[in-house]
């Protein structure tokens, strides 16, 4: 990929220099702010309500990093991410691959319909959905001490299924996995047929080896969306703090950060959010972008 | 079809949901376990904490589960849970919105017992906070006054030895206080707003008792945002902003640092500026009375309660702890340790008697309440929403964009609507 | 029935019942529930009381509200539009043909994977106005230092930049991956022509690279119109309401003052026009598809 710029000429390496001074400039402005809260995160007490206040932390208080998981309920946080978005992530990935291996390898009636109808929902902003979801998840039958009416409990709300069920599908992940499942080779599917192989023995052990690049890439997506959802997590948990997942309870507790001493221990505790999933998204990146490239994008 | 009841709305959401429906298992209770939501923070609130496990110990089968919610999401957490079905069994709520919550049902009357308990021991000024058409809602709490509150040291380096008692001795001592750096930002405030909706309209009523106005009419079937007094007061506020001795980018929260001259706060922040200035906190924070132009003053005075939800199904085991708790034993009782602790006044009268409240500081509120100059914040519907429009206008005026006249007639006219809109 | 489900007809059945019935549980049935919603007035605490148009009619023609924040929508849309596409767009087209890529990646990514929450306590503290980053950063070059956050005129300006920040690497990579696409031998046949660098971008590179842009500018305008998280926990929507859009003001209508009702309706309108804005692009983006080939 020699792209179109000749650096051979003088202004192709006018054009070249130009090129690297913007891609290096962007990347200080992403990574700057970064830097911020880390060194506010390192800040005593003191260097804070110096007048001007300190920037170069002189006497670093590593120890905030600690103080996040002994002083702030870090931890719980940290499982209730987890149990969250590793539960949310199966769930779509399965959803998705099912309901894009039917769209994209059986004939039935309603299949166009169906498939518009996916391509259609992704359409409907969230926003629209909040109120009501909210309403379906507290009346619920049968669920969180209601009777078969919906009455007399609160339904899944203050469970983690009202943070799990209503993202247990994502349309884009349907259609995306759809599309992959174009590329599967019909004569496969029906040779395994013949053989007698049940449809779900097909399903798992010939279709989806066959898609792996895009249900990773999808993975990847979703379990990052979902790790660092906040609204509808803040909108069920606001009354259960026990359920609360990292991003959601940092911005509940802000209220004890109003103090300017206090805002070192708030700065790591943003630091201790960010980093692990920074870390971890670098160590995927090539599988992401591999998905991403095989055919995702472009839809 | 004009009217539908819940339960067919309720039916009809679930016919279609039953599709997938889940089964979860209730196990049987052997304790019976009453939540308590809050808006103090673990700190706070370690008194009262100590007294649950106390209270566990003697109670076999209790189980106390404290819940704590920021102040600015507090109401929002109390509606949520409402709405969710999720409710704790006490609410510590803020006088102002016992209305709305009474009005959607969301309120256990208190038992007889409850209510002698009440008016044998509290003040009026707190008795009166969480009584709503006459009807008493729970056991008052937290007491809390509006004063100026200034630092000292600020003034004295601006040359001042007092704090000032009318609004324009406040613009001249505030500006000789402020100062501002190269980019025309303030370093240091001669006086500051905060950035909730109660740092601005707290004040703003504050104010308006000084002026010897109530906000609201007899019975709150309309504002007196329109006086002459209001308005004055506001254009007073906005001539801050103008003068350039007061600015967005300092806040109340800047007090504890030291770099704020004066603004008007309530006195549960006592043991803020106690941990903010040490061994420095009498010499440093100064009260005076909020300033007027009468030779009178007045402000006010707003108090928390301890009520419980009408949904609990531990209501006699609920209100039969909050008597414990409230109860002076050897000494204060389990809230009014709480209070102590934080700087906060009480409207126990038997509590009150033993806090820690013979400094300069805490004596200077008390005798607020007790001169009669600090007077009930009243409790109108809607009052959380009706205080949001508010601040709305009154930040319009601070920026600029609208004379204190109008913006409080276009204020009035909007929460006039939320009071037809309440009353309807 | 129960003979039709084991058979070879039902298999698709199968593999969509677990989306069909979340279709129904969780997209149909709460569409259906928040229009019926919008015509009643409802606290969720007393029953519903139905009262037709007039929650519709209060918003578009008693509310002093509503219309300021469809405006703060827009402006934020098209902000985050006019400013971030081309932004990614000319960062994409130096990272494609830089080296170090994955290097580059990796911090172009950093925002992308950062959840909005640190997003906004980290840029609070970068705009604070007398001693944040940026400040202290402007008046080293003798620069003013405004408040970014606070002054009404600029806030919204901020968030939108804040709002880039966060974009900028998905933009860039969906970007690059169009770049990408353009098969090399355009670029060839261009140069044995002897057309110079500009020319080869403006005749190639910008036709053959439509699509994409039309991609991103229909997801990003859906998203943008209906975007609300960065308000609400970087300004909460002020100063002055300016950072109000149109869905923030719904959800506190809803969750603050329970004014359900109401709130649905601000949900259908604004949607509604979501709705028309997105089929417009599409118009275009099929034109614009049909023209690039």
């Amino acid at each position: 990929m020699s792209g179109i710029v000749k650096s051979r000429t003088p202004g192709g390496r006018a054009l070249t220099v130009l090129k690297y001074v913007l891609l290096t400039l962007g990347a200080i402005v992403m990574v700057l702010p970064f830097l911020d809260m880390f060194l506010g995160a390192l800040r005593t007490p003191a260097e804070r309500l110096a007048s001007p206040p300190i920037y170069w932390p002189r006497d670093p208080q590593w120890i905030n990093f600690v103080r996040v998981f002994t002083e702030l309920p870090m931890l719980r946080w940290t499982f209730n991410s987890i149990v969250v978005t590793t539960t949310i992530t199966a769930l779509q990935l399965l959803t998705s691959a099912m309901a894009g291996y039917a769209l994209a390898k059986f004939r039935f009636a309603g299949a166009n319909k169906a498939l518009q109808f996916v391509i259609g929902a992704q359409m409907f902003p969230f926003f629209i959905l909040i109120i009501p979801t909210f309403f379906i998840l507290r009346y619920f039958p049968l669920a969180g001490g209601n009777d078969i009416t919906g009455t007399g409990g609160s339904g899944f709300l203050n469970t983690y299924t009202a943070l799990i069920l209503p993202f247990s599908v994502t349309w884009y992940g349907v259609f995306l996995m759809r599309q992959f499942m174009m590329s599967v080779p019909g004569e496969l599917l029906d040779a395994a047929r013949i053989d007698g192989a049940g449809e779900a023995r097909i399903f798992f052990t010939i279709a989806l080896p066959l898609v792996m690049p895009g249900f990773v890439t999808l993975g990847i997506f979703v379990f990052l969306y979902h790790w660092n959802e906040v609204l509808w997590t803040m909108t069920v948990t606001r009354t259960a703090p026990d359920l609360q997942t990292i991003p959601v309870g940092i911005y509940l507790l802000r209220g004890a950060f109003v103090e300017e001493t206090t805002k070192s221990l708030q700065q790591a505790a943003v630091a201790v959010s960010v980093f692990p999933v920074m870390i971890l998204f670098l160590a995927l990146q090539r599988f992401y972008v591999r998905g991403l490239t095989a055919g995702g994008v472009k839809g | 079809m004009n009217k539908l009841t819940t339960s067919k709305l309720r039916v009809a959401v679930s016919a279609l949901a039953l599709t997938a429906a889940a089964t979860s298992s209730v196990f049987a209770q052997d304790t019976k376990t009453i939540t308590i939501a809050t808006h103090y923070n673990d700190e706070q609130i370690a008194p009262i904490t100590a007294c649950f496990e106390a209270y566990e110990a003697e109670h076999p089968g209790i189980d106390i589960v404290h819940q704590q919610a920021s102040y600015g999401d507090f109401l929002q957490t109390i509606l949520t849970s409402r709405v969710g079905g999720t409710s704790p069994d006490i609410y510590n709520i803020y006088s102002i919105w016992a209305p709305q919550l009474a009005a959607a049902g969301a309120l256990e009357v208190p038992p007889q017992e409850v209510l002698d308990f009440v008016n044998a021991n509290y003040a009026d000024g707190s008795v009166g906070a969480a009584t709503i058409d006459g009807q008493l809602w729970g056991i008052p709490t937290e007491l809390s006054v509006y004063m100026l509150t200034y630092n000292k040291k600020l003034l004295a380096e601006a040359g001042y030895d007092a704090p000032p008692a009318t609004w324009d001795e406040l613009l001249e001592i505030a500006a000789a206080i402020s100062k501002r750096n190269d980019q025309g930002n303030l370093t240091q405030a001669g006086y500051v707003y905060g950035t909730t909706v109660a740092n601005a309209t707290h004040p703003f009523y504050s104010q308006m008792y000084s002026e010897g106005v109530s906000p609201f009419n007899e019975d709150y079937s309309a504002t007196n945002f329109t006086s002459p007094e209001a308005v004055a007061i506001l254009e007073g506020q906005r001539a801050l902003f103008e003068q350039g001795i007061t600015g967005p980018e300092m806040t109340t929260d800047d007090f504890p640092s030291g770099t704020v001259g004066m603004y008007i706060a309530a006195n549960w922040l006592k043991s803020t500026y106690q941990d903010a200035f040490g061994d420095e906190f009498e010499e440093t924070v100064g009260i005076a009375p909020i300033p007027s132009s009468r030779d009178d003053w007045g402000t006010m005075l707003y108090s928390f309660l301890w009520a419980v939800d009408s949904t609990s199904d531990v209501k006699a085991e609920s209100w039969e702890l909050l008597q414990w708790l409230n109860t002076p034993q050897d000494g204060l009782s389990c809230t009014g340790q709480m209070l102590n602790g934080m700087g906060a006044l009480s409207g126990n009268i038997a509590d009150l008697g033993m806090m820690d409240v013979d400094d300069e500081f805490s004596q200077a509120y008390v005798e607020a309440i007790e001169s009669g100059a600090a007077q009930t914040q009243p409790n109108v519907p809607q009052a959380a929403e009706i205080d949001r429009v508010l601040r709305s206008y009154i930040e319009q005026v601070w920026a600029g964009n609208f004379s204190a006249a109008d913006a409080l007639a276009e204020a009035d006219a909007e929460i006039q609507a939320i009071l037809d809109d309440a009353a309807m | 029935m129960i003979k039709w489900l084991g058979s070879s007809k039902a298999t698709p059945f199968w593999f969509l019942a677990p989306v069909i019935a979340f279709g129904i549980i969780f997209f149909i049935l709460p569409l259906g529930f928040a229009l019926f919603t919008s015509f009643t007035r409802w606290d969720s605490l007393q029953p519903p009381r139905w009262v037709g148009l007039d929650n519709y009619l209060y918003l578009l023609t008693s509310d002093r509200r509503f219309f300021p924040t469809l405006f703060n929508t827009l402006y934020f849309a098209a902000g985050t539009l006019a400013i971030g596409v081309p932004l990614s767009l000319g960062i994409a087209f130096a990272f494609t043909q830089s080296r170090f890529q994955s290097l580059w990646r990796s911090l172009y990514w950093l925002p992308m994977v950062t959840n909005v929450v640190a997003v906004a306590y980290i840029w609070i503290f970068v705009l604070a106005p007398t001693h944040g980053l940026l400040n202290r950063l402007l008046a080293m070059a003798g620069l003013p230092g405004p408040g970014w956050l606070t002054d009404p005129s600029i806030a919204m300006l901020s968030v939108i930049l804040v709002f880039v920040w966060m974009q900028l690497g998905s933009n860039m990579l969906l970007f690059s991956a169009g770049l990408n696409n353009i098969d090399e031998s355009y670029y060839e046949a261009a140069r044995l022509d002897g057309a110079g660098t500009w020319q080869v971008f403006s005749t190639i590179t910008i036709p053959l690279l439509r699509p994409t842009v039309m991609f991103v500018l229909i997801t990003n305008l859906i998203s943008g119109m209906s975007y609300f998280t960065l308000m609400l926990v970087l300004t909460e929507g002020g100063p002055l309401g300016r950072t109000t859009v149109t869905a923030l003001y719904m959800y506190e209508m809803a969750f603050a003052d329970l004014r359900l009702g109401r709130a649905s309706a601000v949900a259908y309108i604004l949607f509604a026009l979501v709705f028309v804005l997105t089929l417009i692009q599409l118009r275009f983006f099929r034109q614009g598809g049909v023209d690039a080939h």
